[in-house]
Formats: C-alpha cells, sequence, structure tokens
C-alpha cells in the first residue's frame, strides 16, 4: 500500500509540474486585428457598413448634430425646455468649454473620418471589379466629407478651420497633436471629394450613398461656401437625373421605415439598430421622446403669415402630454429612418443660386419654391410676386425646420440669431476641453477664454 | 525549472523516516475545564494530534524528539519538554496578546510569533453579528490601512476595499480574494450601469477568519496578482469532538443614516417665482402644471419626497450550523438565509446558502479534505444613479407635485419621470448562483515533507431580467425586456510540496515550491425585445419583436511556478524569501511572464538575554520586507488593436474599438515595509507600528487621445505612482479583574499618494474634465475652476481666472475664462478604527468606531439641485440665501430660470467628507450556563447589534460614503447616491 502510494503521488508529481504554458495564448472571440479587418476585400466593405454606423450614432447624425444647429440657430422659432444642460447651453449660446454634447459630436465625426481614412488607405484589397473599387471609394469619400462639411461648419472660426486628418490613424503611440487647418483647406477637401465621389459612385446604391447622394451633399456645401454656379450645377444636375420625387404629401417625407421617394441620403434606423435623438428630445412621450424637450414656438407659426392653414407644414405638429406643448411632427416614428439630405432642398438650392446668379437654369426661383410649395398644399406664388433672399431663407425655415439648418441658414444670410449678431463668437462652438487638454497647443476659439 | 524542482522534491522524499514513541495526557484551561481539540505537535514536525471531548490526546513522536508544542486559539502556545513520564497534565493560560494567533499566508499558515510579513487577521468574532449581508462591510474600521467602503445604500451595492491606498490608476484596484486557497472571481456582472457586489453570494456567517496579506513578502506569493493586496478567506470548519449546533436567528430594522433637507413648498414657490420674474418669464403655469392642478400658493401639496423614496428596510437572519468530528473525520455542514429589505424603495434581496468542509484522514499519510459552498441570491435593483427613474432621483421633484393621485396611481406630470411608474411597472431581477469548492489532498511522505494538490472550482452565474410595463415612462414600444445570463467559471490547480523541519537545534526551515494554473472563462448572452401583449407577460418569450441580443466569450489563462523558503534560528532569528513566476494570456505575447521576488527578515529581540524576562518590554520584534507584486486586472485583451462588429440596416458592420499596444503588461509594484512589533506591561498593550512605501511602475492608463485622432484612449504602462505610509495598531489589555474584561484595539493609518511620472513629458491627464493625474499630485485629483462667490453688484456667480498672469486671482462670471485648479483628492489620507469590547459576567459590549479624514467629495448632481433654480428641480435649501438685491453678500447667486449663472463644474460642489461614524455596537449576554443546561444548550446568548448608528461628519450631503454609482468610483463624485444604511437588530444565539 505504501509504496503504491508514493508511485501514485510521484505520477500526480511529474503531471503537477507539467507545462500548461501553451493555454496561454487565447485570441479574442468577439474582435478581430487590423490585418485582418483591413486586409481582405470582404472586411473592407463591411467595415465601410461600419463607418455608416458610426455616422449614424446619435452624437452625430443620429440627430444631436441637427438638434444643436438648431438649438444655436433656434431664434425664437423653438424652446429648449428640457433639464440637461449641455443642449440648454447650446440654446442659451452660453457653451462651456466642457459640453459633453459638443465633445462627443467632435469625437465622432473624428471617428468617422478616420475609419473612410482606413479604407481610402486600404483600397487595393478591393479587387473583384473596378466598379466595386470605385463604389467603396466613393462611398467613403462621401462619408469623410460629410463629417468633415459639418466639423468646420460648427468649429470654423473665420480662416481657422479644424484639424484636418487624411490618411488613416492605426498606430497611436504616435504623436497625435494636430494644428488646425485653414478653413479654406477643410473645404477644399471636402469639394474634392464629393467631386470624385460624383465620378466615383453609381446611379444607385441601396440605402448607402450614391452619385446623387454626393452630388447633393455637394450642392448644399458649395451654397454654403457661396460657390453659387457650382451649387446650382449641382442642385440641377440631382433634380434632373437622380428620379428622386418629391412625396406626394409633406408628411410623407418623414417617419419612414424605408427611403421615401425624395430621399437623396438618410441615416437607417431600425428597431434592432441605429439611433435617433431627434425622437428623444423632439417627441412626446408616446412616440418614445422625453415628453418634448424642444417646443415648437408661436414665433415659427408666424413665418407662414396668413397661410397657417392650408400650408402643411404650418401643420405638421403633435401635441406633448404636457401643457399641451407644440412638437414636431417630424420625428414620431422611434425607429423611422433620419432624412439627411431630402430633394425638397435641391429644389430650395437652385432657386437660391439662380436668384444670386439672376439665370434660370432648371427652371425659375419661383417655379422651383412652387414646387416645394405646391406639395405641402401651401399658397402658390403669382408671377409678380417678390421673391428676395429673405423669402428664400424664410421658405428654407418653412420647409427644412428641425433637421439642422437653422444655424447655418441664419449665419449664411447674415441674420442675427436670439440678439446675436451672425458673426458673434458665441455662434461657433468651442474647441471641446478634451481636445486641448491632450492636442496641446491646438487654438482655442475666440471667446472661449 | 521545472526539472529541479523535482529533483528536489525526489530527494525529499529519498530520506527515511525516524522510530517512534507514544505519549499520552490532557490538556484543561486554567479553570480545569478541559480544551477540546488544542492541537499537539511534535516540535520541529508537522506531525500532530487535537485533543478529544475530554481533552486528552495521544500523539506519536519522533524517537529522541524533545518537545511538544500546544496550541489552542485565544490561549499561550506552550512547550512541554518531553521527559521519561508517558502522561501529561497541560495548563493553557489564556493568551491577553494575538501575538501567537494562526495567520493564514498563502499555500500555509503560520503562527504570528514567527512572521516577518504584515498581515492583518480577523476572526468570525469581528465577522459575526453585524448586520449587512455582504462580508466586506463588517471588517470596516478593523484593519489598519484597510479601506473598507459600500458604494452606496443600495443592498446590492458594489465595494471598495483598498490596501493601502490605490496602487493603480486605471487597472483594478481591488485586492485578490481567496477563499480556502480558491481565487475568487470578483468581476462585476451588472448590465443596469451600477455596481454589484459579485461576492455578494458569500455569507459572513460562513467565515471564520480573513487574513489580509498587506505587504510585499506575504502578497509576492500571488505575483501578478497581489498588488492591490490578498484577502485570504478562511471558511468554518470542525472539530475533535461531539457535534455541535449552532443556531443563530436575527432580525432587525433599517433606515437611511441621513437625509437632506430640501424646499418646501412655500419656500419652492417664492423661489422660482423670483427666478422667473428675473428673466421676465411667468412660472403660475409650470406650477399648474407640476401641481397637478391643485392649490399651490396655499400648499395643498406639500411633498417630501425624502419619505417617497426611502422606506424602513428590514433584516432577518438564520444561520444553522452543525459541526464535529473525531481523529479520522471532522466535519462542518452549515446553511444560512439572509432577507434584507433595503432603505430605498424597491430595492431588496434575499440569499440562501450552504457549505459543507470535510476533512478525512485515510491514513497516517493521506488526508483528503472538500470544502463546498454554493448559494443563491436574488436581488431586486433599482436603476443606477443617473437613471431618471431610479427612486433616489425623485428628489429632484417639485414640492407641488403629488407622487402618487387619489386612486393611487403614480402622478405623471412630474417635472421628471416620476419614477413610481418605473416601480410599479418595471422590475429590475438579479440572480447569483454561486458554487465555490474544493477537493484537495495531502500525502505526508514523512513528518516533515508533505505534498498537496488542490482542485478548486469556482462558478458564478448571474442572470439578470428587467421589464418595463407599457406604463413605465418613456415606453412607446408595449413594454421592453432585457434578459441576460453571464457565466464566469474558473478552475484552478495547485500543486505545491511543503518542507519543514528542525536541520539542527535551533534551526527550522519551512520551504514551499510548487505550481499553479488557472483557466478562466466568461460566456455571456443577453436578449432584448418590445411590443408586449399584455403587461401581465414579461418574458422575453412574449415579445413580439427582439430587437437586440449578444452572445460573447472570453477567457484568460494564468500558469505559475512559485517557490517560498523560510529559515528560523533560535526561534528569533527569520529570514523569508519568495519567488513567483506567472504568465498569462492577458499581456503582449512579447511580454508573456513575469517574475515576482520578495524576501524579508526578523528578529524578535525580547528573546535576546538582555530582555528576556523584561515585563515592561515583554515582547519586541522588528522585521524589514521589500519585494515585488504585480497587477494583472487589465481586462483580457488590453494590448490588441481591435476591430469590433456593429451593425447599420441590419447588415454587418466592423468599427476600430480599441488602439492596441504590443508591448503593454503588467504594472509592477516595489513595496518596502518596516515593522515593529512590541508587547507592553507582560503584554497587556500590543501593537504595531508599519511604515511602507509601494512605488508602482509601468502604470497603466486609459490614456485620453484627441478626439481628432480618430479615438479617445489608449491602454499604455507608462508613468509611476508612490504610496508611502504609516499604521499604527495598539492593542490593550485595559481591564481584566474580578471578572470584568475591557480590551479596546486601535489602529490608524496614514497614506500618501502622491503621481511620479506620466507619459509624454509628464504631461497632465485630465479625466472627463474634471479629474487630473498630474506629477506631484494625488492620483484622479479635482480639477474645478475655483468658485468665487457672487458679484454683490449684480447677482453673477463668479469665478477665479487662476491663470499665470497678474490676473490670477481676478473673478470672471464667465466659466470658459477661470483656469481649472487642482481641488483635493477623491479618498481619504487617514483612516482609523477604534474597537473596544467590554464584558462582565457574560454581558459583552463590543463597539467599532471608524473615521476618514481627506477625502472630498464633488456633487455631481450640484448643477441641478443647488443651482439656484436654474431648472425646476427642487433645490436645497441653502439655495434660500441667493442673491437678491445689489449689495448682498452672499454665496448663491441670483435666481435665474433656465440660466446657468454658477451652475458650471466648479468647487462650488466640492466638499470636505471627513467623518466619523459610530460602525457597529454588539451587546450579548450569555445567558447562564446551568440554566441552559438543564434543556439541552450549552450556551445561549441573546444580542443587540446596530450599524452606522452615529455619524459625526460636516459634510452636507447624504453621506460621506456614498459615491456616484455610474462613473469611475475613484473620481470622487456623488450624484442622487443613496445613504449608507442605519440598522438595528437583535438576535438569539443557541447552542446544544
Amino acid at each position: 500500500m505504501n509504496q503504491l502510494n508514493k508511485i501514485l503521488f510521484l505520477g500526480l508529481f511529474s503531471l503537477a509540474f507539467t507545462n500548461c504554458e501553451d493555454k496561454l495564448e487565447i485570441t479574442p472571440a468577439q474582435e478581430l486585428e487590423p490585418g485582418t479587418a483591413l486586409g481582405t476585400e470582404a472586411n473592407i466593405k463591411t467595415t465601410l457598413v461600419g463607418t455608416y454606423a458610426e455616422a449614424g450614432k446619435n452624437d452625430s447624425y443620429g440627430g444631436r448634430y441637427q438638434m444643436m444647429a438648431d438649438l444655436l440657430g433656434a431664434n425664437g422659432n423653438i424652446t429648449w425646455g428640457g433639464t440637461f444642460f449641455d443642449p440648454g447651453d447650446i440654446f442659451n449660446k452660453a457653451i462651456l468649454v466642457t459640453n459633453a454634447f459638443v465633445e462627443d459630436f467632435w469625437n465622432n465625426q473624428y471617428a468617422i473620418a478616420n475609419q473612410a481614412n482606413l479604407i481610402l488607405d486600404n483600397l487595393d484589397v478591393v479587387e473583384s471589379s473596378t466598379e466595386e473599387r470605385d463604389r467603396v471609394e466613393g462611398e467613403a469619400r462621401f462619408l469623410r466629407a460629410l463629417a468633415y462639411f459639418d466639423l468646420n461648419r460648427m468649429f470654423s472660426s473665420g480662416d481657422l478651420g479644424v484639424p484636418l486628418r487624411t490618411e488613416g490613424l492605426v498606430e497611436y503611440s504616435a504623436d497625435l497633436t494636430i494644428d488646425r487647418a485653414s478653413t479654406g483647406e477643410v473645404y477644399a477637401l471636402v469639394v474634392s471629394d464629393l467631386q470624385r465621389a460624383v465620378e466615383l459612385l453609381p446611379e444607385s446604391n441601396g440605402v448607402f450613398a450614391d452619385r446623387y447622394s454626393a452630388q447633393a451633399l455637394l450642392a448644399r456645401v458649395q451654397l454654403h461656401i457661396g460657390n453659387f454656379e457650382a451649387a446650382l450645377t449641382a442642385a440641377d444636375n440631382v433634380i434632373m437625373n437622380s428620379g428622386r420625387t418629391l412625396t406626394p404629401d409633406y408628411a410623407d417625407a418623414f417617419n419612414n421605415d424605408v427611403n421615401s421617394s425624395e430621399d437623396l441620403f438618410a441615416i437607417q434606423v431600425t428597431s434592432q439598430d441605429g439611433e435617433n435623438d431627434l425622437i428623444v428630445h423632439y417627441a412626446s412621450e408616446a412616440n418614445g421622446g422625453r415628453r418634448g424637450d424642444i417646443r415648437v414656438n408661436d414665433a415659427y407659426l408666424d413665418l407662414f403669415g396668413s397661410d397657417t392653414i392650408a400650408d402643411a407644414r404650418a401643420n405638421f405638429f403633435v401635441e406633448g402630454e404636457v401643457e399641451d406643448r407644440r412638437l414636431t411632427g417630424k420625428y414620431t416614428n422611434q425607429f423611422g429612418n433620419i432624412a439627411l439630405i431630402r430633394l425638397a432642398e435641391m429644389y430650395l438650392i437652385r432657386a437660391e443660386a439662380n436668384l444670386r446668379l439672376s439665370s434660370e437654369v432648371g427652371a425659375s426661383p419661383r417655379e422651383d419654391i412652387n414646387t416645394v410649395r405646391n406639395r405641402a398644399g401651401a399658397e402658390l406664388l403669382e408671377e409678380d410676386d417678390d421673391i428676395d433672399l429673405t423669402y428664400i431663407l424664410n421658405e428654407r425655415l418653412r420647409e427644412l425646420a428641425f433637421e439642422g439648418f437653422f444655424v447655418h441658414d441664419y449665419r449664411r444670410l447674415g441674420v442675427a440669431i436670439d440678439g446675436f449678431d451672425a458673426d458673434d463668437n458665441a455662434l461657433v462652438f468651442p474647441i471641446p476641453q478634451s481636445e486641448t487638454d491632450t492636442n496641446m497647443g491646438i487654438l482655442q476659439n475666440p471667446g472661449y477664454g | 525549472m521545472t526539472r529541479i524542482i523535482t529533483t528536489v522534491l525526489l530527494l525529499f522524499v529519498g530520506l527515511s523516516i525516524y522510530a517512534q514513541q507514544v505519549i499520552t495526557g490532557t490538556v484543561v484551561d486554567d479553570e480545569g475545564i478541559p480544551l477540546i481539540g488544542a492541537t499537539i505537535t511534535d516540535v520541529g514536525t508537522t506531525s500532530g494530534t487535537v485533543t478529544d471531548l475530554d481533552g486528552s490526546f495521544s500523539l506519536t513522536v519522533r524517537e529522541g524528539a524533545e518537545a511538544i508544542e500546544v496550541t489552542y486559539t485565544g490561549f499561550e502556545p506552550q512547550r512541554v519538554a518531553i521527559t521519561n513520564a508517558t502522561t501529561y497534565e497541560i495548563v493553557l493560560s489564556s493568551s491577553s496578546e494575538l501575538l501567537d494567533e494562526v495567520v493564514v499566508i498563502g499555500y500555509g499558515s503560520t503562527s504570528k510569533r514567527f512572521l516577518t510579513d504584515n498581515v492583518t487577521k480577523l476572526s468570525s468574532d469581528d465577522i459575526d453579528k453585524v448586520p449587512v449581508p455582504n462580508f466586506q462591510s463588517t471588517f470596516a474600521g478593523k484593519a489598519a490601512g484597510v479601506r473598507v467602503s459600500q458604494t452606496n445604500g443600495k443592498v446590492d451595492a458594489g465595494m471598495t476595499v483598498r490596501v493601502r491606498g490605490a496602487a493603480s490608476i486605471s487597472a483594478g484596484s481591488d485586492p485578490l480574494y481567496v477563499l480556502d486557497g480558491v481565487p475568487l472571481i470578483n468581476q462585476d456582472e451588472s448590465q443596469n450601469g451600477a455596481p454589484l457586489n459579485p461576492l455578494l453570494s458569500l455569507s459572513p456567517t460562513e467565515i471564520e477568519s480573513i487574513d489580509i496579506l498587506k505587504d510585499a513578502s506575504s502578497a509576492a506569493i500571488y505575483g501578478a496578482r497581489g498588488a492591490n493586496g490578498v484577502v485570504l478567506i478562511t471558511t468554518k470548519r470542525g472539530k475533535i469532538g461531539k457535534a455541535v449546533m449552532r443556531l443563530n436567528i436575527s432580525g432587525g430594522v433599517s433606515e437611511p443614516t441621513n437625509t437632506v433637507e430640501w424646499l418646501n413648498t412655500e419656500e419652492y414657490v417664492a423661489l422660482f417665482t423670483e427666478a422667473g420674474n428675473n428673466i421676465d418669464y411667468d412660472v403660475t403655469a409650470d406650477f399648474d402644471r407640476l401641481s397637478n392642478g391643485t392649490d399651490w400658493r396655499n400648499s395643498e401639496v406639500d411633498t417630501e419626497w425624502n419619505d417617497v423614496v426611502f422606506r424602513t428596510g428590514q433584516q432577518n437572519n438564520a444561520d444553522f450550523n452543525i459541526s464535529g468530528g473525531d481523529e479520522k473525520t471532522i466535519y462542518y455542514l452549515g446553511g444560512a438565509y439572509n432577507d434584507t429589505e433595503g432603505i430605498i424603495i424597491g430595492n431588496d434581496l434575499n440569499r440562501a446558502s450552504a457549505r459543507t468542509n470535510i476533512r478525512h484522514n485515510f491514513s497516517k499519510k493521506f488526508t483528503g479534505a472538500l470544502n463546498l459552498g454554493y448559494s443563491k441570491t436574488t436581488i431586486n435593483r433599482v436603476q443606477d444613479d443617473n437613471s431618471f427613474t431610479t427612486p433616489l432621483q425623485g428628489i429632484a421633484q417639485s414640492p407641488l407635485s403629488p407622487p402618487r393621485l387619489e386612486n393611487g396611481e403614480p402622478f405623471g406630470g412630474t417635472e421628471y419621470a416620476n419614477f413610481l411608474l418605473a416601480l410599479d411597472y418595471g422590475s429590475y431581477e438579479t440572480r447569483i448562483r454561486r458554487l465555490t469548492g474544493k477537493a484537495s489532498g495531502e500525502y505526508k511522505f514523512t513528518n516533515w515533507l508533505s505534498f498537496n494538490s488542490d482542485f478548486g472550482y469556482d462558478m458564478s452565474n448571474t442572470t439578470e431580467d428587467e421589464f418595463n410595463g407599457s406604463r413605465t415612462p418613456f415606453q412607446s414600444t408595449n413594454g421592453d425586456a432585457f434578459s441576460s445570463t453571464a457565466l464566469q467559471e474558473s478552475y484552478v490547480w495547485a500543486n505545491y510540496a511543503t518542507f519543514d523541519r528542525d536541520l539542527a537545534a535551533g534551526h527550522n526551515l519551512n520551504v514551499v515550491v510548487g505550481t499553479e494554473f488557472t483557466e478562466a472563462q466568461r460566456n455571456y448572452n443577453s436578449v432584448s425585445g418590445i411590443q408586449f401583449p399584455s403587461d401581465d407577460l414579461q418574458t422575453i418569450s412574449s415579445a413580439a419583436e427582439i430587437t437586440a441580443g449578444a452572445g460573447s466569450f472570453t477567457a484568460y489563462n494564468f500558469m505559475s511556478y512559485f517557490a517560498r523558503a523560510q529559515y528560523v534560528l533560535n526561534s528569533r532569528y527569520f529570514v523569508k524569501g519568495s519567488i513567483r513566476s506567472d504568465g498569462s494570456s492577458r499581456f503582449g505575447a512579447d511580454r508573456r511572464f513575469g517574475t515576482f521576488p520578495a524576501g524579508s527578515v526578523g528578529w524578535i529581540v525580547s528573546e535576546e538575554d538582555f530582555l528576556k524576562g523584561n515585563t515592561t518590554l515583554a515582547f519586541l520584534k522588528t522585521r524589514v520586507s521589500y519585494g515585488l507584486l504585480g497587477n494583472s486586472e487589465i481586462g483580457n485583451f488590453p494590448s490588441r488593436n481591435l476591430f469590433g462588429t456593429t451593425s447599420y440596416n441590419q447588415r454587418p458592420g466592423i468599427e476600430p474599438v480599441q488602439p492596441g499596444n504590443s508591448s503593454l503588461t503588467w504594472e509592477t509594484t516595489k513595496q518596502l515595509d518596516v515593522g515593529l512589533e512590541f508587547g507592553l506591561f507582560d503584554s497587556r498593550i500590543s501593537g504595531e507600528l508599519d511604515y511602507y512605501r509601494k512605488l508602482t511602475d509601468g502604470l497603466l492608463f486609459e490614456t485620453p487621445l484627441p478626439g481628432s485622432s480618430g479615438a479617445t484612449f489608449i491602454n499604455q504602462n507608462i508613468g509611476s505612482l508612490k504610496n508611502t505610509g504609516v499604521e499604527l495598531i495598539l492593542n490593550g489589555d485595559v481591564v481584566n479583574t474580578g471578572g470584568f474584561r475591557w480590551n479596546a484595539s486601535f489602529n490608524i493609518a496614514q497614506n500618501n499618494v502622491e503621481i511620479i511620472s506620466l507619459p509624454n513629458d509628464d504631461m497632465d491627464i485630465v479625466v472627463e474634465g474634471n479629474n487630473i493625474n498630474r506629477v506631484g499630485e494625488p492620483v484622479l485629483a479635482h480639477y474645478l475652476p475655483e468658485y468665487a462667490g457672487v458679484d454683490p453688484a449684480n447677482g453673477d456667480a463668479l469665478y477665479f481666472i487662476n491663470g499665470d498672469g497678474e490676473d490670477a486671482r481676478e473673478t470672471t462670471n464667465n466659466p470658459n475664462e477661470a483656469n481649472r485648479i487642482v481641488a483635493g483628492q477623491p479618498f481619504p489620507d487617514v483612516t482609523a478604527g477604534l474597537t473596544n469590547t467590554v464584558a462582565y459576567k457574560g454581558i459583552t459590549l463590543n463597539f467599532t468606531l471608524q473615521g476618514e479624514w481627506g477625502t472630498s467629495l464633488y456633487n455631481a448632481a450640484g448643477r441641478f439641485q443647488s443651482a439656484n433654480a436654474r431648472f425646476f428641480d427642487n433645490q436645497t435649501v441653502d439655495q434660500l440665501n441667493r442673491w437678491q438685491n445689489p449689495g448682498d453678500i452672499t454665496d448663491v447667486p441670483q435666481a435665474r430660470l433656465f440660466t446657468n449663472n454658477g451652475a458650471a463644474a466648479s468647487t462650488r460642489y466640492l466638499e470636505k467628507a471627513d467623518f466619523i461614524r459610530l460602525r457597529n455596537v454588539t451587546l450579548s449576554y450569555d445567558l447562564p450556563r446551568d440554566w441552559m443546561e438543564r434543556i439541552g444548550l450549552t450556551n445561549t446568548q441573546v444580542y443587540f447589534s446596530g450599524l452606522n448608528l452615529l455619524t459625526f461628519t460636516e459634510y452636507s450631503g447624504y453621506d460621506p460614503e456614498s459615491r456616484y454609482d455610474a462613473v469611475e468610483l475613484g473620481r470622487g463624485q456623488v450624484f442622487y447616491s443613496a445613504p449608507a444604511a442605519r440598522t438595528v437588530s437583535f438576535g438569539l444565539n443557541l447552542t446544544f
């Protein structure tokens, strides 16, 4: 027995001291390493889908971008009544450098841009066909342009643009400090990306960006930076060739589970993915919101003059649960897509550009405005009605309200907002403190300490 | 290395065994009562026995053995020389000092006398009867340099246990918990944002003792996992003797330790009317809305929301165990039940647990043991502090609002969603099933060489089920539900050989050599659904639409080799060395193994001739230790550059989720400890004084990156951190006459933490804007604009600019212009505890006072609740001191509705949180034994126990110990964080 025990335990010894070191190699089950993620055509394409998901996060086009642009440009049209102090400060034009909404937007726009850059850096692996490669490149350029355009619109002050990176970062132990580019450099990249995207993208591309998405965004960009001829050409091209049509009813353009006939680009939201913060802050509780943090004021209805009965846009509201709050009807489907570029905007861009250039390319300004008004059931303009930039601005406010246009349209047209001059520093976002804390030496915008 | 170990062990095995003789005797206490279960060992060997029911023993000793040693917990050990006699009557005197207690040190145990390490031991006396459901809270204030605090007053709240300050910034700072040799899973599986204490599954009633390894010399045997200290838990086991049955039942009630005072309706109306007037806004409609149309002008409704949120909680405990054994087998079987209804409405837990510990001597050489504990804990949880529907956010509601309508339905028109809707129509239930077991065998080749093989298994299964019915706030999908299952399991196989032998008279050598392999895995699945046909159908199966799902797997392994040797010369000179080599899958391929050595020396000065017999300085020992420890609590794949999955329009996508760093490795901490142990006046006063210095290198940081890089942080091992401190423990046998006994134990620890170096030329690292890691400052120091009060001229809030220039002390009303300053630290630098035990004729009073000094807390909710009526949130009463007229001198700015006047993050919301707390009190009475014996009971005790009965603090918030549970706890923030519970409980303890 004793001997047996000894043998048994000696056996156990040798077992005990056996090497189990080969078990120390474990790989993650849920994640990929960059060589894999960026190394095959299939994965590059999936990374491209991931870039749309990034763009659709609530920090960016999942709602907060549009909401912030409207709160900053509220000008009496809307009131922030919620208890989040970050959007409240934006509404009050008293933005702290620590504003979390502003910081999250900044970070996420750069995350979109970086992912697009990674795709552009690794296009070589898309080998199946030139068309596929062009499509991937075109979409990546479209997304990068979208990210930088809105970053620059919100954060550039005078000639001081935002930092511009055109190559993807994988190695983060490098020096990551970067100066701000000039406003012109940023817009130049945005324009050239979109011009390339128009060339590269197919005519239709499902829910993803196609040629006309890029061209429509290009029209928006050119209008914003004052290249009216280019804006006119792009908008006209979209109207003539995209095959998109205005929805029969104004309401049909919103809250859609699948893209409407006038969507040139929409952020996809389903019950299983995507985020819609416009619902959170604009909608009633029954529609998934917080009972209407953002309310529409009487002043907004004043824009419709005497036409508040017939014009669908003057009636497109929901009554909130509390205090009969007037809430926009544009956001009532919690899992509905978020329309980011609609055909109606193209008519208004063409009208404004034609007006400014005294031309009638495609149609006269009056005709284009009537196209939009007609769909809304509004009174049509007569031949002898005067159309000026103020009228176009107001038409844009009537048509495009709560979709992220307020601050840009007022500032572009030199209209003061809530008592702040159009060029007031308070109407530009501060560079977030998280950036100034880590990107040493980056210049803060004037007015922010 | 493997081969060397094997060879050495084989050499030991080859040695022969001595001839033997038998000695017998009895062991009694100084009152002549037989001591059952006293240990008798042949000195210099591990061979020994225990006394039986009559205190008798019989021990076979080696031929030529010189002495036997008799030990019994609570008594002075005694060495008895072996003479020609064969029977010995041994009288033990009760120990007035704690010098000789047995201390568990990992892969073995030793007498505290021989210890060259800093280890704090707590016994079941410290743990029993404290009316809390988690075991960690029971030792708050009782161990020097060990800070224990519960996140907040939720029954399930996470625990923060810090041994000698935090040695890390971003990696885990919790100590390693080891239960009967099995490292415990301590990963929080909460899915609702608030931390959940994973060790809630362990009933305090199962614990016999807790040994906390604080210095490097003791913890280094746990190598890469020892840097935060090691808590060794030993569960109860049987003693030789007839079966002893114990039944303990207790019940109590609890309430919040403190509440904050809010405005009543009259004050609220006055303040907000003024706030509205100041911006030309009429608040009448808002008051009508908030008050549900009641007459707010005459305070028709005046809700004290504190009373809606809090309730009187209850606690009921029952535990039963039976233990005993004979020379072959000892056993312990126990079961316990705890039912705790928290002080926050909707928050409760119950736990049923059982434990079996059996040990059997199969032969004189081979002993096998099985420890098995299992439990099921069910918790009804409330949302995290940052959720609108967590009960504590109810205090933000206006006093004008009724909590419920006349029909009992929650009022839906409150300023914030009424948490009562979530409470009535939703649920969040968490269940934890835990199984921890160990099968072990010990084979004694000879008296001085044994081999142990321990196979431990730990399984923690946490399921969470959330349901929000159609009437809960923000509900637009006819209800939603979430269900998750997290299964964590690990097995540990440790094999080690112990050599313990007197090499010659006065020379003892103890060597432990072993290996340990750990494999841990986690499987997680969850599913979410919406669109329920009825509020009565609440499981996911009833959801018409499934909206999300998750299934994931992750794992880590450790392969470790360790050795420890202690040499004792003449029972007074000690030298110890240990080394552990750990390999882990968590580290980059190039850095897979780390080696952690430690060494220590000790000298019992009082054993020298010049002090021997000196009763004034009865005991004096000095010890010095130094060693290297690791911290591997850095997640499973922190070094890798990773792309994760996402989806867009239900199509799969990939996105970067973590920037990589292939050279990432564990943090290493070098710790020096210099200690002095002393016993004065016949050891009626004993104590320990320790100085330590912990230097942590390769500090793991989630270093913030500029957002413009596309990522926001990276894991890096850069920078170093220093903790230095002094700990003093004093134990006094204050009075011990005529049956009256008063013992006091005092401990105080001071810890200074300082960041020594940081990446990128010591560049500051700002965390979430308001905490900073800066060289020369403590970790995560508060970093805030400095509030400068109110401009008497116009009521504007002012901040100091604190720039570099001459205008440093100028003020501004624009918070963006104010530079942040380091404004205090989020944890204490001094902690102290005082435990007194007073006993007289069966009556024992025991109480512990605990104090902490140096913490500053930032109230992140101040921006809402003390914001001079910015939003319609109810305000703390101090906001009534607002500026009203030019010339007013006050700290509270003019009330301006919807306007940020002083509500930016600033030192305005930072406050010192020093406190002294009567942590627990137990008053017990042992009924006279002769009465009890008549009805078959050997002992009957009734007791009263109180927790947190008194708190002395200047802190104005709910509780100086509560923390915001939805952000990193180390940041020292509070945000609608519940105060701790104050509990009184009565119990009955029966022994048959």
